[in-house]
């Protein structure tokens, strides 16, 4: 894992993207923060990083559009994975780099608080941490986004553009998913959809058209027992399921200097569910 | 060693390759032959685990590339058709990453570079960008790589590809050098190249393995010497076949009009295949005479022998190898039989219809088939 994480932080600096990233990173920080703090003699340093989180759609798909496209289109992908490295390492190291390019721009933007705190009187300091936590947790869910698309694609600007529409979709997440029906029958369909949806996942890898159409019986069959016995619980099935993909939603209480505990497990779930989905991509590639 | 069993690889409905068995002896030097799309380059993406294989084993020293996959990768050297290599490194960057993810250790592995360098003629660009170099010593780098970590097995997608004649050269002599300590699997479709350097050749062919010898072995199988002869005589077709007819051991198998006008090309063959029919020819020209312009002994081309070998793979059963071998016993690996018990009687029904005049190998062939032993696997 150590060499693929040391190359790939490398290679930030040898093309530029590790500079362009710090860059915009800093620039759009220091432009909010004179316009935030400064301009208006305002200490709350958390309303610059609450600001800033829209700019992750791209400033995120910099860090991660060429991880695996590359490697892919220069066929240095047959060097790693006929290396005796495991792909788990080898999608470690590229996260953990991408990562670490990512703190490092952050480790840049705490010379404003600490700007701030030369001169203020009081410093809301509990909720700048928090913010700071949120803000590197949401930063973070992005990156594992990123990794997964950069996996799905050999070409890097469309592994940008889809990073960057997956960002705007989890932007957009909060208010989408409050327009969605909430009737227990809506969200009966919906898990209907997602039932047939993970079959033909399943029949693609096995091809086996047996045990699919039975797994696909017996999951229809099992939500409908579930409607007809109980339809309170499919009550807003739809809206909590995409609610889960709402990374920014749960933000607002960093803001507010709360560490709560369920949100950083959800977000650090989050991040582990699509380095594991990056993982499986890629050995699914390979393995069959 | 290497075992690979019952490979193949089905891409949607197109059969890459197909059962495909063989087993590589270590210190071995074997060359896949074939033209392409034959299944070389998935064959060793699979041996390599890069891809899997849709059914099928290989095993590397024994140890199972799909379910020991990081034992037996770290057995391999590979250098895929396109050489493995970041442009934005310069080469000592990229053999220490490369040293770094195959697990060299540090102390070890400034003298395993010098030596690796010095093998393959690139110690004047250590410090050099790989982008900017040419193809040739970017082929040369991925050489290299595959060679870092000594690995016991080295296997090599086209290594003499985009090179020039004098980088072909010293590329043969290093894959022979490496050949004494280290198993080496190369493919190529060029066969001068691979009898060149390669101990023992397997021709593959719509992702079947067609033949298995020795390179001297396959060409004195294929190309009979004097037996089959390209001659342009001044003269028509019609009186050309007459004369020949008086002549059975010569047997016209092709007659053409040629280049220059009033001439006939032919090619011609000995009825046997040890016949050397050059004496034969001028004589039945010269009763008649009629001036023969030209006469060459014709090489078979690896177009031809493909078109030959696949001709019986084609028209025997399916699973059904044809084996190419020979009595001569100067080599232990050279002999490669692979035929079913239940495919006997089918194989010589195959050889009696490919038997055919035009067929210059029927006769070959059925010597082959008595010289195989009867449900023989590999030697």
């Amino acid at each position: 894992m150590f060499p693929i994480y040391k190359k790939e932080l490398r290679t930030y600096f040898t093309q530029m993207m590790g500079y362009i990233f710090l860059a915009f990173m800093t620039i759009l920080m220091g432009l909010f923060y004179t316009m935030i703090v400064l301009m208006s003699r305002n200490a709350n340093f958390q309303g610059v990083l609450a600001n800033t989180t829209i700019f992750f759609l791209f400033l995120i798909p910099i860090l991660t559009m060429r991880l695996f496209s590359e490697e892919a289109r220069h066929k240095t992908d047959q060097l790693l994975f006929t290396s005796p490295l495991t792909v788990t390492q080898i999608v470690m190291g590229k996260f953990l780099a991408a990562l670490t390019l990512f703190l490092i721009a952050a480790g840049i933007t705490v010379i404003f608080p600490l700007m701030v705190s030369r001169f203020a009187e009081s410093m809301p300091v509990s909720r700048i941490v928090g913010t700071y936590v949120g803000w590197i947790l949401v930063g973070v869910c992005c990156i594992a986004v990123g990794v997964f698309i950069s996996v799905l694609t050999e070409n890097q600007i469309v592994a940008a553009v889809g990073t960057f529409a997956a960002i705007f979709a989890m932007f957009l997440m909060e208010a989408f998913a409050m327009s969605m029906p909430t009737s227990a029958f809506a969200s009966l369909v919906f898990v209907g959809l997602i039932i047939v949806g993970v079959v033909g996942i399943w029949f693609n890898s096995t091809r086996n058209i047996i045990s699919s159409v039975i797994v696909a019986v017996i999951g229809i069959a099992v939500a409908v027992g579930l409607y007809l016995f109980n339809n309170l619980i499919f009550d807003g099935i739809i809206v909590r399921a995409l609610l889960w993909f709402s990374i920014y939603s749960r933000f607002d209480s960093f803001v507010l200097g709360i560490l709560n505990l369920s949100d950083i497990v959800y977000y650090v779930a989050f991040i582990a569910l699509f380095i594991y989905l990056s993982i499986n991509v890629i050995e699914k590639r390979r393995w069959r | 060693m290497i075992e690979v069993r019952n490979l193949t690889k089905v891409y949607g409905q197109h059969k890459a390759i197909d059962q495909i068995n063989f087993t590589v002896d270590d210190g071995e030097i074997v060359g896949f032959l074939g033209p392409n799309g034959a299944g070389k380059t998935t064959t060793m993406n699979i041996m390599t685990g890069f891809i899997a294989a849709t059914s099928g084993e290989v095993s590397i020293n024994g140890l199972d590339i799909v379910s020991q996959a990081e034992k037996a990768k770290a057995q391999i050297g590979y250098l895929p058709d396109t050489p493995p290599v970041y442009g934005d490194m310069r080469v000592d960057e990229y053999l220490n990453f490369v040293a770094d993810i195959k697990g060299v250790k540090r102390s070890t592995r400034k003298k395993m570079l010098e030596d690796i360098k010095r093998q393959v003629r690139i110690e004047d660009m250590s410090r050099r960008l790989i982008k900017n170099l040419s193809r040739g010593y970017k082929q040369r780098v991925g050489l290299a790589q595959a060679m870092v970590g000594y690995p016991k097995v080295i296997i090599m997608d086209e290594p003499t590809i985009g090179l020039d004649p004098k980088q072909i050269i010293e590329m043969r002599d290093v894959i022979k050098s490496l050949g004494n300590k280290q198993t080496v699997i190369l493919s190529s479709h060029i066969l001068q190249e691979v009898s060149a350097v390669c101990d023992r050749v397997m021709i593959i062919n719509r992702g079947k393995i067609v033949a298995s010898d020795t390179p001297e072995k396959l060409s004195a199988t294929l190309n009979r010497g004097n037996n089959r002869m390209q001659v342009t005589v001044k003269a028509d077709k019609q009186s050309i076949l007459k004369a020949l007819a008086e002549y059975p051991i010569i047997r016209n198998v092709d007659a053409q009009i040629g280049r220059e006008p009033g001439t006939t090309d032919l090619i011609l063959s000995g009825e046997r295949d040890d016949t050397d029919i050059r004496e034969f020819i001028f004589r039945c020209m010269a009763k008649h005479s009629l001036p023969i312009l030209l006469m060459k002994s014709t090489e078979l081309t690896l177009e031809e022998i493909f078109l030959t070998l696949t001709g019986d793979v084609r028209s025997g059963p399916t699973g059904y190898v044809q084996s190419i071998t020979s009595a001569n016993d100067d080599n232990n690996n050279s002999d490669y039989y692979e035929t079913d018990d239940a495919d006997d009687e089918t194989d010589n029904d195959t050889t009696d219809k490919t038997a055919q005049p035009q067929d210059a190998t029927g006769q070959e062939q059925d010597q082959d088939q008595d010289q195989a032993q009867p449900g023989g696997e590999d030697q």
